[in-house]
């Protein structure tokens, strides 16, 4: 029986190089290495295009090629007939293989000279099993069976936070994954803030990277899974992940500096885009081709409950306030932005954007009338706010916002009272100065 | 007319790389096989590839059939690679020198691809390929030598006749 091009999805990971054959249009035969060849689908393979080579000469004049692949593991030999069709200089399938061909360069060593000019399609005529005696590959983790594990320990999710901890957490006993980010699309969709960090020093809840910038921004910005089994090291799908305009306040992403594996999930819901799942390894090939499918889906399901948890109606009102003794000690300076809404405390940065609005304006109110018990719905209709409408991502923000003080600044306090209504809890008195 | 390799490149040819023949058959489709070692002759305008008669097949064929003939080699931990081409190869009777060549291309190049990390079961794999008695001899004069490392240098042309 003939193999199928999916049962060598594992031969196409770049782990052994692939070879080309092509011929010259007077009948020369030539051999070159493929950097890629990345499986399309059932019947399509997409071959890296870098520099005009003789194999590119060669199939642009005579169409058919044949191209070797090795099963790693097992060192069986595939060969694949294949006929090229044409080239594509950008779209999801671009972006992928542009992300991939810089692990595979940073592997190498030749970050600078791999740079994609052209994802090459080729329809896959026949595959032949070069060594059909020898013993297959040992077979990767049942990834279903992995991923069923992971649903087993998200369990039941009744609020956004709770669910945004645990679908990291349930990953390290579902896939063995130990670094992960759960990053949230932002209301004007140019970039992603972390609202949920597994397994690093420090926790990164804010830190941002924006649309088509590093793995997680292309994978947002195509709305495509991106894997990558090898380290990145210095190229910029790594580097733009830790990197940002150096003259605005930020929080540094807690990523891995050499991460060896690298996947991004995009969480789709319906046509939405609702944020990025990203998870990494310090291990070569920690991913393999099922454990993308399974993470597919997982992401799908998370994408889900977050849009099933974010439409749950909010409880009507604030609750009726309880009088509290007013803080006492030094106050604590509290700057505010209007430009980009970014608030500093002590003149430490704490949050800017959406996030650092609603505080603003939650310190606000409570300063002129003594509030502290707010609603969502309240908020949502603040025109003070830059919330878009309808304000989905109002929830999100509020969680980012309680982790962010809950890490720096302890003194502020938001505390949950009910489904969309929380308590502005102070233990200090503030200062506030509008930086106009 | 041929051309005499370089002192360095016979040296390289014959070190632990991944070798790759490739030729095009009758019917115009191109086809590719492992080779597993690489002997240059004295005067260096010669060599012989070594390959496994049952998995090279195809290419022995369109060689046989009349095609010329491309070998690539490649150092894995360099990617430091040649390509060499001739109009045709001829089939030769492995002899002695070419089973000892195979044997010790199969440990050297079994050691470089485990020293990079790759395994043991690719480095079984590797020495697995050829079965006993299976070996082929493939024997050509290069009439050009192609620099192949990777790079915007990639199809150098180092020696032509």
């Amino acid at each position: 029986m003939k193999p199928t091009l999916e049962s060598l999805r594992a031969c196409l990971d770049g782990a052994v190089p692939a070879v080309i054959a092509t011929c010259a249009a007077d009948g020369t035969p030539n051999v070159a290495y493929a950097s890629q060849v990345h499986y399309v689908d059932a019947e399509h393979v997409a071959l890296s295009y870098q520099f005009f080579s003789k194999t590119r000469e060669n199939v642009l004049a005579h169409p058919y090629a044949q191209v070797q692949v090795v099963e790693p593991g097992s060192f069986r030999h595939y060969r694949l007939r294949v006929q090229y069709l044409r080239t594509e200089t950008g779209g999801p399938l671009f972006q992928y293989m542009k992300a991939q061909l810089a692990g595979i360069a940073a592997q190498s060593g030749m970050g600078k000279v791999f740079v994609l000019r052209g994802a090459d399609i080729y329809r896959v005529l026949d595959i032949e099993a070069v060594d059909p005696r020898l013993p297959p590959a040992p077979p990767p983790p049942d990834a279903l069976l992995r991923l069923r594990r992971t649903l087993d320990h998200l369990g039941a999710c009744d609020e956004l936070a709770q669910l945004a901890d645990r679908a990291l957490a349930a990953l390290t006993p579902g896939f063995g994954i130990r670094h992960a980010l759960l990053m949230m699309l932002d209301e004007a969709g140019a970039s992603l803030y972390t609202l949920a960090s597994l397994g690093y020093g420090h926790s990164g809840i804010g830190a941002e990277v924006a649309l088509g910038k590093g793995i997680i921004g292309v994978a947002a910005h195509e709305r495509i899974l991106v894997r990558i089994n090898h380290r990145t090291g210095d190229y910029a799908y790594h580097a733009a992940l830790r990197t940002a305009a150096t003259n605005e306040p930020r929080i540094p992403l807690p990523v891995l500096a050499e991460p060896h594996s690298q996947i991004a999930v995009p969480l789709m819901h319906a046509d939405r885009l609702l944020g990025v799942l990203y998870a990494e390894s310090e291990h070569d090939a920690f991913f393999s081709h099922a454990d993308e499918d399974a993470l597919a889906i997982y992401g799908r399901h998370l994408a889900a409950l977050v849009a099933q948890l974010a439409a749950l109606p909010d409880d009507a009102e604030p609750l009726p306030a309880a009088a509290t003794p007013a803080p006492t000690g030094a106050p604590l300076a509290v700057r505010y932005f209007p430009d980009d809404h970014s608030v500093f405390i002590d003149n430490d940065y704490l949050i800017k954007g959406v996030a650092g609005s609603i505080l603003w304006t939650l310190l606000n109110e409570h300063a002129q009338s003594g509030r502290r018990d707010f609603c969502n719905r309240e908020l949502r209709r603040d025109r003070r706010l830059p919330l878009p409408d309808g304000g989905d991502n109002l929830e999100t923000r509020l969680i980012l916002l309680q982790r962010r003080l809950a890490e720096r600044c302890p003194a502020i306090a938001l505390e949950k009272t009910g489904r969309g209504r929380f308590r502005l809890v102070l233990d200090r008195p503030l200062a506030l100065h509008a930086m106009l | 007319m041929s051309i005499r390799l370089s002192a360095e490149q016979a040296a390289f040819l014959q070190g632990p790389l991944s070798i790759n023949v490739g030729a095009v058959g009758r019917d115009g489709w191109p086809c590719v096989c492992r080779a597993q070692g690489a002997l240059v002759a004295r005067d260096r305008r010669t060599l012989t590839v070594l390959l496994a008669a049952e998995r090279g097949r195809e290419v022995l064929a369109a060689l046989d059939a009349g095609s010329g003939i491309a070998v690539v080699f490649s150092h894995p931990a360099t990617h430091a690679t040649l390509q060499l081409k001739a109009p045709c190869a001829t089939r030769v009777a492995p002899n002695s020198a070419h089973h000892a060549c195979h044997a010790r291309y199969a440990a050297a190049f079994g050691g470089e691809l485990g020293a990079l990390g790759y395994g043991d079961e690719l480095v079984r794999g590797l020495t697995a390929l050829t079965a006993a008695g299976d070996l082929a001899a493939l024997r050509f004069a290069p009439e050009i030598v192609f620099d192949q490392t990777p790079g915007p240098a990639a199809g150098r042309v180092l020696a032509a006749a």
